[in-house]
């Protein structure tokens, strides 16, 4: 009996543990960016909001930062540093003012994500990434990596928020 | 033996099924709320916050209101959004989350040596939460949606509720709905 009952958890935890790591989507891609080895984590459009953000000026886009599970649990516990498997996605789209929308309003208000520009990504691994404040960087444009030189502007760039581990984004309450 | 192997498939199943459809978070703010708008009835679905990102957007009207927004949908929602599925089917809930824009002077400071003139605009505080809640029957007469807004947790009036389905009727060919699927970049 008591055999059964090691197996019973044993399938259990096996069970449980598949259907928790299986990937919301696939968008599984091959290439990976220079300098750090990142590649497009699968499923990561379906991750959970952290918050939003836009850029005007030059860039003039609207964004959404993105972020896998132990992401979101460091977040909402206010957990400094963020712990080795962290991923953080920042999402970007053109910013566009919605004419279908203004028809409504009878007024140009309505500003709206228009194409997709890129999409970055923060890694967590405290000990591979040791050089740069244990944080891998990659940025992607219709799935193609970003060169070496943009890669090396990415770390430098956020030395200065240190403090908050070199993430920028707060969680949106 | 065959009992032994019934019952691994039964309990893996069981942990599977478990695994699967436990909520992803408890936060008690986003608890329920026990109070449900005028008009249409509805709560404040738990765990909304959570749900799969639909878009992002910017309301900008000088001197009233400048806002960052984030759309959200629950899996029946998300599916309908991916596959273009019009009408949503009944159990389709989009939440739509508004906060202040603000300027993060923090932001701009680190940005300006790397990206000159860099403007740098977030989340400030959270305005309100909206839900279209879809019922082909229950809400017939209102194209099938029912409506609700809240702020700080608590219901807008009879009143406020009675412009949300007029503003979106010019929405009748995308079954009411203004925002569409952000692609993955």
């Amino acid at each position: 009996m008591k055999r059964i009952a090691f197996l019973l958890v044993a399938v259990a935890a096996v069970a449980g543990f598949v259907a928790d790591s299986a990937p919301a989507s696939g968008h599984a891609d091959g290439e990976a960016a220079p300098i750090f080895g990142i590649k497009i984590p699968p499923g990561y459009r379906d991750w959970k909001l952290i918050s939003v953000a836009h850029e005007e000026g030059n860039l003039n886009d609207l964004r959404a930062l993105l972020g896998n599970d132990v992401a979101i649990d460091a977040y909402r516990k206010g957990r400094l540093p963020f712990p080795d498997g962290t991923i953080i996605a920042r999402l970007a789209w053109n910013y566009v003012s919605s004419e279908e929308n203004n028809k409504v309003f009878g007024r140009s208000q309505s500003f709206v994500a228009g194409s997709a520009t890129n999409v970055q990504f923060m890694v967590k691994d405290s000990i591979k990434y040791a050089a740069t404040g244990g944080w891998g960087f990659a940025q992607f444009k219709d799935g193609k990596p970003a060169d070496e030189a943009l890669l090396k502007t990415c770390f430098p760039c956020h030395v200065p928020v240190k403090d908050r581990d070199f993430v920028f984004t707060r969680y949106a309450p | 033996m065959k009992r032994i192997a019934f019952l691994l498939i039964a309990v893996a199943t069981v942990a599977g099924v478990v695994a699967f459809t436990a909520p992803a978070s408890g936060h008690a703010d986003e608890a329920a709320s026990p109070i449900a708008s005028p008009i249409y009835g509805v709560k404040i679905p738990a765990g909304y916050r959570d749900w799969k990102l639909i878009a992002v957007d910017q309301l900008l009207i000088p001197g009233m209101a400048d806002q960052l927004r984030a759309q959200f949908g629950n899996d029946l929602a998300i599916k309908a959004f991916k596959e273009g599925t019009l009408p949503f089917p009944d159990g389709a809930i989009i939440a739509a989350t508004h906060w202040t824009r603000v300027p993060s002077e923090n932001n701009n400071e680190v940005l300006d040596g790397p990206f000159p003139g860099a403007q740098s605009f977030v989340v400030g505080s959270p305005v309100n939460v909206q839900f279209m809640v879809k019922d082909s029957k229950k809400y017939a007469a209102t194209g099938g949606w029912g409506f609700a807004d809240f702020k700080d947790g608590k219901p807008g009036d009879k009143a406020l509720h009675e412009t949300c389905f007029p503003c979106h009727r010019p929405a009748k060919d995308r079954d009411y709905v203004f925002t569409r699927y952000a692609p993955a970049p």
